[in-house]
């Protein structure tokens, strides 16, 4: 009965002619753009080919953008996730089912607020005279000052903890409840053989979230490149291009300093294809 | 579970976690104190939990029309792009969940890979795109952009939504002959009802927060209240903290209406799972 229905067709087509034509038209007019030299400033372009591109790879800024934009995947990926195991490991051992549940609301929501929020909540935190955030070291030193945002060396960090407020707080949930979803047998055999708790968790319970935990790995990866709203609003890619990731360089090279529309695609377009290549080829693996 | 470890193990474990709890809210609740205070109580090198709390803040932040604007124009793009979401994006979840075909991983995988494209990569052409059909910086431009957003993460999320529905409830109501398109609103759409919202309640957020594009898009008449909320700060070297923090909260308050619908929709997700 169900195979004669025109239902699929009519459900699926018209979505997905919407998405197709949503996504590629952006999609290859990114590269249309990049292949020419247009300025915001200016009406008029001329087909330039590949002279962008190859104006990127002598642009030591964009360089110094591709470098902080790799630092940054690998510290927000790595410092949530073990924020998430850590905590939700935490909440498995030690938390009653009531408190879990207050547990869970609480670390759910920093992850709800607009980055924008969350990047002003914090940069007032980091403030060096008056963030609350900065209180204790002031409290200890008896006012000496620290200013995190505005040191080459602590920038990025200091940015990339709020990404792991936001989501580490959040992946614990799902690890715990990840952890509640195992069948209790394993782990009361391996407590019969005077496992230690730790024990248990990193040869028992882990490995057997082996695949739910490298999917949400993956996810990660896809959000920590959406880091724009944070570094745009506390740090600018400041102090200098410390904080720089790739697009906010494209940002300012479009929008705020040159108004290089073309130049800016070019960029946007290697990134593009960068993600595209790597996450499907991971997504590929995780599937398989 | 009965605790067999040593007492200090579990304590600093207990004390580690009511921490981060700590943590989680603090800064936000701070954030809100602030939005009460004078601005004298702000500047303050030793931080005041006691103080006078005034509404100046919140008035100053409701009285502003640029405020007003950039509430009214996110509520409009979020809320149609999410109604587009809706409308297009979960019956096309429901025919790759219940008439499977070969193509069913590829339109899955295609539909998440909407996600890894860089904000930057889609706002830049389309920035040059609606300057030039004259649509830039309107609400339309931002609503079908929002509309790409909203109709990918609602499928992605209604898939297995309805791949959860019993299957027998529907075979039962084929039996009882109702047709295809009747068994999608009268049976799936309501049994899978609770994860559906969820999904909704999430790709709400989702574009509420969105800022990059909504920058890249709008000028002056389209600006959402991200984009309104960031140019308060800019307004030189004497920052009014207070009217900051006042609309740092005011932004921060419809996504946290979710927060109920989007824990439920976790639990109910691996409750599933588990099944």
């Amino acid at each position: 009965m169900r195979r004669r229905s025109s239902l699929p067709v009519t459900f699926l087509v018209p979505t997905l002619v919407i998405l197709l034509v949503l996504s590629m038209v952006p999609t290859l007019y990114a590269i249309v753009i990049a292949l020419q030299n247009r300025e915001l400033s200016t009406t008029g372009y001329s087909w330039v080919w590949c002279a962008n591109f190859a104006d990127l790879f002598f642009d030591r800024r964009f360089l110094n953008a591709v470098w902080v934009s790799v630092k940054w995947e690998i510290v927000t990926v790595v410092a949530t996730m073990a924020v998430a195991i850590g905590l939700g490991v935490l909440m498995f051992e030690v938390a009653g089912p009531r408190l879990r549940n207050v547990y869970c609301l609480l670390f759910i929501i920093p992850v709800l607020l607009p980055r924008v929020s969350a990047a002003f909540v914090w940069k007032f935190a980091y403030h060096p005279l008056y963030g609350i955030a900065t209180y204790p070291y002031r409290l200890i030193t008896g006012g000496l000052i620290f200013d995190p945002l505005s040191k080459p060396s602590t920038a990025l960090f200091a940015v990339a903890s709020v990404d792991v407020w936001q989501w580490g707080l959040f992946f614990a949930v799902i690890v715990l409840k990840l952890l509640e979803t195992l069948p209790p047998q394993p782990i009361e055999a391996a407590r019969l053989d005077h496992a230690k708790r730790w024990q248990i968790h990193a040869y028992v319970t882990l490995p057997m979230l082996k695949a739910p935990l490298i999917s949400l790995m993956f996810v990660k990866m896809i959000e920590s490149l959406r880091s724009f709203d944070l570094i745009y609003v506390m740090t600018r890619g400041g102090p200098g291009v410390a904080t720089e990731t790739l697009d906010m360089y494209a940002f300012s090279q479009g929008f705020i300093e040159s108004g290089k529309v073309s130049y800016a695609s070019a960029m946007a377009v290697l990134m593009m294809i960068a993600t595209v290549i790597t996450f499907t080829m991971l997504w590929k693996r995780v599937q398989a | 579970m009965k605790p067999y470890r040593m007492r200090p193990g579990r304590l600093i474990a207990k004390a580690i976690l009511a921490l981060a709890g700590f943590l989680a809210v603090f800064p936000l609740v701070w954030t809100a104190l602030n939005a009460l205070k004078n601005n004298v109580d702000i500047i303050t090198r030793v931080p005041r939990l006691v103080f006078s709390p005034t509404l100046a803040n919140i008035s100053y932040i409701l009285g502003r029309d640029s405020v007003l604007t950039g509430l009214c124009n996110s509520v409009v793009a979020c809320g149609s792009a999410v109604l587009i979401g809706v409308a297009l994006g979960l019956p096309a979840a429901y025919a790759v969940a219940r008439y499977p075909n070969r193509f069913a991983g590829d339109i899955q995988f295609f539909v998440l890979s909407l996600r890894f494209l860089p904000p930057v990569a889609v706002a830049i052409p389309l920035m040059v795109i609606w300057l030039q059909v004259g649509l830039y910086d309107t609400l339309p431009a931002l609503i079908v952009t929002y509309s790409l957003l909203t109709i990918s993460v609602i499928m992605w999320l209604a898939i297995p939504a309805f791949q959860g529905v019993p299957k027998e409830i529907e075979e039962a109501a084929f039996v009882d002959g109702y047709g295809a398109y009747s068994v999608f609103w009268r049976i799936a759409l309501p049994v899978a009802a609770r994860s559906l919202i969820g999904a909704i309640a999430f790709s709400f957020v989702l574009v509420w927060n969105e800022f990059l594009i909504a920058l890249m898009l709008s000028s002056s008449n389209a600006k959402t209240l991200p984009i309104v909320a960031s140019e308060l700060s800019q307004q030189g070297m004497n920052v009014p903290w207070g009217i900051l923090n006042a609309s740092v909260v005011l932004l921060s308050l419809p996504p946290l209406l979710f927060l109920g619908v989007l824990s439920g929709f976790l639990n109910s997700v691996f409750r599933q799972k588990k099944s």
